[in-house]
């Protein structure tokens, strides 16, 4: 999974700076975000309902209206590009969305579905594409007899198969994924998991994938990156966030998980977070309102994002977290 | 021992007769004792919600015929009374947490009136001691500002709010019994372990019995003293939480446990799944339903049905247990 050896490729997509706003302005979906995921490794997006997790995914697919900011796709910025090269990089960043039954036409059959991708991007002659379909269709677990069916005719797990085999068929470098398993049953999520995986290790996918469910996250992301009120709050490798997370929003997240509520916590609204307004102060740490380690700084200043050096980590999977307390300066002067 | 506070004998629900007869809860039967909670879990269209509809009499408009010899609540037998009777302690002695608090509560009422609604069906009292319960009841379940919630209508407030403002209304009688239908599923985890918390203090304080209705084997595993696992009407394992989750007998609890993706700081195993899929409610094979998922089947375990050794005590209905 390590990817040493690509040290000098640009990563397979990088957003930097990207910021969004709804509501002529006035809300803040999406924050200054940065952040990049090297080819073949998952990036796990991880905050509670309302942080801006599917804003930040709709808009790197260029389903919403464009913010500010870069996104770059192997280093080409996306936002620069004519509509012909913009189609050619979306044959290259596909999409799977939560709720498979609302994400697939109910008119169209698994065929017709499957064949769309295929003519929209001009892929392959006739034969081409039927042996593309069956191929596919293989490779997530599906019979070839279910061709000519609905998608009302398959269960919540069959669907989200193919779902996911509309999003392989154009052969995409990233997958972005967007509570992909949330809805479905244990059993099945399992299933659907163990399909990702698979995809990770034999077609070395690299996945984009949003999650609230941390357990979720453990089991197929390298790295995580945490989101709250339309920032992320710390970026690390999956082992580092899950055995010693640095910012006071990853601990609370991961103790709430494990079904602890901290005592610091009760009473506090956690849920009713749904981004920013644009009006409120800038110059303040997003987190500080129900930060249990706040200081003084907090409310003056807003945190820097601060590499954290460990020995134990690899160069190149960084350790990131935007807090004041990795901050040596400003702790020591409060 | 304490007291039964819900107890259930045979339970049965289907819909349809002849070869469209869809089974969808087969004889089950159980016990809860005030004071503890059980979970019921399973995956979709096993039966679970149909279970509890069928406790509390709410499936009599829907067309389901259902068939029990006997629901004790509090030693009273509850089974055969008509929707007035039924009135009559429904939300006093037995409340339901619905599955989706935006569709539960009326739309058209703010959440005031709509949990005062609840009280003022059963007590008398002047408008002041109605209030002031409903306030004490949000205040309970954990909301700060208890005013600002009474005035709200349940458009204005986020899944988890409506979902404790669900709770307060279910405990505004205190009854002896709670049934929650998934009552964490689709929060996120802060909401759903502050949800499971106030669960727990109701069990206490108020040593009210909950039946846990829920996919989720680890809501289970984290709010309930007992368990049982359901697969497609029927019953295939009780037991206690502890005992299932360090050695659970039936090959599906055991599956289902195998499923469940684990927090651990260092990397976990793959996850496994159990093959196959749940069978359709009129397809359902014959003897032990999970037979053709199974990988411990045998010829018996396709013809004949597996019973419990006694119908209230913790065991599993399995021919070739683990």
């Amino acid at each position: 999974m390590n990817s040493f050896s690509q040290h000098a490729k640009p990563p397979l997509l990088e957003v930097r700076n990207l910021s969004l706003n709804f509501h002529n302005q006035k809300q803040v979906a999406v924050d200054q975000v940065s952040f990049a995921i090297k080819a073949g490794r998952t990036l796990g997006l991880v905050g509670a309902s309302g942080a801006g997790k599917s804003s930040l995914a709709r808009s790197i697919m260029g389903l919403t209206e464009p913010g500010t900011g870069e996104i770059l796709f192997k280093g080409k910025n996306i936002s620069l590009m004519d509509s012909q090269q913009l189609k050619t990089t979306r044959q290259g960043l596909q999409f799977v969305f939560q709720e498979p039954s609302a994400s697939l036409s109910p008119r169209r059959t698994v065929e017709q579905t499957l064949l769309e991708p295929l003519k929209h991007f001009a892929i392959g002659d006739k034969d081409y594409r039927q042996q593309k379909i069956l191929k596919t269709l293989q490779t997530v677990g599906l019979n070839q007899n279910v061709l000519q069916r609905y998608p009302h005719q398959f269960s919540s797990g069959q669907q989200q198969r193919i779902a996911i085999a509309r999003a392989l068929i154009t052969n995409p470098e990233l997958v972005i994924a967007d509570e992909a398993v949330s809805s479905l049953d244990t059993s099945i999520q399992a299933q659907i998991l163990q399909l990702i995986q698979n995809l990770q290790k034999q077609h070395g996918i690299t996945f984009l994938f949003i999650s609230h469910d941390l357990a979720v996250i453990r089991q197929i992301a390298d790295d995580v990156a945490v989101m709250y009120r339309g920032q992320l709050l710390e970026q690390s490798p999956v082992d580092t966030f899950f055995g010693n997370p640095a910012h006071p929003y990853s601990k609370i997240l991961l103790s709430f998980a494990n079904y602890e509520v901290p005592s610091h916590t009760v009473g506090n609204n956690w849920s009713l977070d749904r981004g920013r307004l644009s009006t409120d102060s800038a110059h303040t740490c997003v987190f500080a309102a129900l930060c249990p380690e706040k200081m003084p700084v907090c409310e003056r200043l807003e945190p820097a994002s601060h590499t954290i050096q460990n020995k134990n980590h690899p160069p190149l999977q960084q350790h990131c977290v935007k807090c004041h307390l990795y901050d040596e300066a400003k702790s020591n002067e409060t | 021992m304490s007291k039964v506070a819900l107890r259930v004998e045979n339970l049965s629900v289907w819909f349809g007769k002849g070869p469209q007869r869809k089974q969808v809860v087969d004889r089950i039967s159980f016990s809860i004792n005030a004071g503890e909670a059980t979970g019921l879990v399973g995956e979709s269209g096993c039966g679970k919600t149909m279970t509890g509809m069928a406790i509390l009499g709410l499936l009599s408009t829907t067309g389901a015929n259902v068939r029990s010899d006997g629901i004790e609540l509090n030693g009273k037998d509850i089974s055969g009374l008509n929707a007035a009777q039924r009135r009559a302690f429904l939300g006093r002695d037995i409340a339901m947490i619905f599955q989706q608090p935006g569709t539960a509560f009326d739309p058209v009422f703010t959440l005031g009136q709509q949990i005062s609604a609840v009280y003022r069906r059963h007590f008398d009292g002047n408008k002041k001691q109605v209030r002031r319960t409903m306030l004490e009841s949000l205040e309970s379940v954990g909301f700060n500002q208890a005013e600002s919630i009474t005035a709200a209508y349940p458009h204005q407030l986020s899944g988890g709010m409506r979902q404790l403002a669900m709770i307060a209304m279910a405990t505004v009688c205190k009854p002896a019994v709670i049934i929650a239908d998934e009552p964490t599923t689709a929060l996120d985890g802060s909401t759903r372990a502050l949800i499971l918390q106030q669960l727990e203090r109701l069990r206490h304080q108020n040593k009210t019995a909950i039946l846990i209705i829920s996919h989720d084997l680890s809501v289970v595993k984290q709010s309930c003293s007992d368990v049982m696992v359901m697969y497609c009407g029927r019953l295939l394992e009780k037991t206690d939480c502890e005992s299932l989750f360090s050695h659970a007998r039936h090959p599906y609890s055991a599956g289902l446990l195998s499923c469940i993706p684990q927090i651990s700081p260092i990397r976990p195993p793959a996850i496994n799944s159990i093959p196959g899929q749940v069978p359709a409610a009129d397809k359902l094979p014959p003897g032990c339903h999970f037979a053709p998922r199974c990988a411990r089947t045998e010829s018996q375990c396709r013809q004949s049905v597996p019973e419990f050794d006694s119908a209230h005590q913790a065991g599993v209905a399995c021919f070739r247990p683990l």
